[in-house]
């Protein structure tokens, strides 16, 4: 098999691998963003439900966690597809890691810019939402990118619980002949494509955030 | 809800009796008594940690207080209460350190509160927001971003910011004490102005010229206590405490 077959071949994964991550998107950032500012806000026993969410979800090891959710929900009588666990396991996971970044991004901001806003007369929910989180975002966007980075990454995870995501299209094929350097290294490398894209997005975001403070 | 008050002063922008706060054990205001009139223009001088700041602060209540009476603008305002974000609408504050939000314009900066807080549609607050920025002669810079003014243009943004709210009442503490000297008076003659134009202001400043030209009265602080208030004319020529004496000989010298 020639290094573009098997590249082509591996190819016919990216779709799931890519549902996956995009998906897993979808559960990471709002589960950042609220349970960091929640994390930033609650006090008492509502800090201790959201910190244990989160720890929850980041201290545990991913495969243990695709593995309880894939194959123990069933018998709870939850039945969810292989692509929604893997994405909600690795966006939560990667989520959890998200919220730390949002909260030091909160309380690393100045104390000005929430006292100018409330004396302006605006709610505190309204500080945050218009102040407060998109000072934050902006600060937290190249923490924010890596994140996603290990998101894609982590789906190779997914062709654990039989996923035919590039991961496991590259060890159908590695099963037809032996050529692990040609198979693993066409695999390496359409990881890079895959994520190489997105650092650019990141540099070209982060860019234009610059620009607009220093024109 | 907030409970209006029928103060036997009614033309009184604020009133205090008998103010007390405490940062943990450390007592910052001891049994303060003020009363600003509406038209009247307060200095509030004194050494650092005598309690300028946190007095003013109170007034908005950025800092609550613990004990005693606050009122203003008719409202006696208390710790928790309801309503509060509508109240600081009609008390502009300006920051020693501008306090601007570094990711709108200044025109957005302008436009914010008067959006989100008190509801105009957008063409209106950027029409309120363009007068404010001539009135304080900076309306070139209206679609720059703070940060690419200078630290004497960003305070006068912020004045205008706190302006286009139409305040009843505005609060400075010490906003010319961040700007390097040249830039000083750009801030200073946008403040004398609005002085004229009879707005109620509370300034906590180091300004002595300014006090002497605008104030109707100086508010001398040490220690959390108001141990002297007169008119300029007279806390600058013979000031009674010998606490104000030793303030003023550092100052003038």
């Amino acid at each position: 098999m020639s290094f573009f077959a098997i590249l082509r071949s591996i190819y016919e994964g990216f779709g799931i691998t890519a549902a996956v991550a995009t998906l897993g998107l979808f559960f990471a950032i709002p589960f950042a963003v609220i349970a960091g500012v929640l994390q930033h806000f609650a006090t008492g026993p509502l800090r201790w439900i959201v910190t244990a969410i989160i720890e929850f979800w980041r201290s545990s090891s991913v495969i243990v966690l695709l593995y309880a959710f894939y194959y123990t929900l069933p018998a709870f009588g939850i039945f969810l597809s292989g692509i929604t666990v893997g994405a909600m396991v690795l966006g939560f996971n990667i989520g959890g890691y998200g919220s730390q970044s949002v909260r030091a991004a909160l309380q690393s901001l100045n104390k000005g810019q929430r006292e100018a806003g409330l004396a302006l007369g605006l709610s505190r929910f309204d500080v945050l939402r218009l102040i407060e989180l998109p000072q934050a975002i902006t600060a937290m966007f190249p923490t924010f990118i890596n994140q996603a980075i290990q998101l894609i990454k982590g789906t190779t995870l997914v062709s654990l619980i039989a996923l035919t995501d590039m991961t496991f299209r590259a060890k159908q094929i590695s099963e037809l002949g032996y050529n692990p350097v040609g198979i693993y290294s066409a695999l390496a490398l359409s990881y890079l494509i895959l994520c190489y894209p997105v650092t650019i997005f990141g540099r070209k975001v982060e860019r234009r955030f610059a620009t607009r403070k220093a024109r | 809800m907030a409970v209006q008050m029928n103060s036997s002063s009614d033309n009184a922008a604020v009133t205090m009796e008998q103010l007390c706060k405490w940062y943990g054990s450390f007592q910052v205001l001891h049994n303060v008594d003020l009363s600003v009139a509406v038209g009247e223009r307060i200095v509030v001088c004194g050494p650092s940690g005598s309690g300028k700041s946190t007095l003013v602060r109170c007034i908005n209540q950025l800092e609550t207080h613990e004990k005693g009476r606050l009122i203003v603008n008719g409202v006696e305002l208390y710790k928790g209460m309801r309503g509060l974000a509508e109240l600081r609408r009609d008390v502009g504050m300006v920051f020693q350190q501008f306090n601007l939000f570094p990711h709108l314009t200044v025109l957005d900066n302008c436009t914010l509160a008067l959006v989100r807080a008190r509801k105009l549609p957008r063409d209106q607050a950027e029409e309120i927001a363009m007068e404010n920025l001539k009135k304080v002669r900076i309306p070139e810079q209206a679609h720059k971003f703070p940060t690419q003014l200078s630290g004497g243009q960003q305070q006068r943004v912020a004045i205008a910011r706190a302006l286009c709210m139409k305040p009843k009442l505005m609060l400075f503490d010490e906003p010319t004490s961040a700007l390097d000297p040249e830039m000083i008076k750009e801030v200073l003659d946008v403040m004398t102005e609005l002085a004229r134009d009879g707005m109620t202001m509370i300034c906590v400043t180091h300004e002595m010229g300014f006090a002497r030209e605008v104030a109707d009265r100086i508010i001398f602080m040490d220690s959390g206590r108001i141990i002297e208030q007169a008119a300029p004319s007279k806390f600058f020529k013979n000031p009674e405490h010998p606490r104000a004496q030793q303030f003023l000989g550092q100052m003038l010298h």
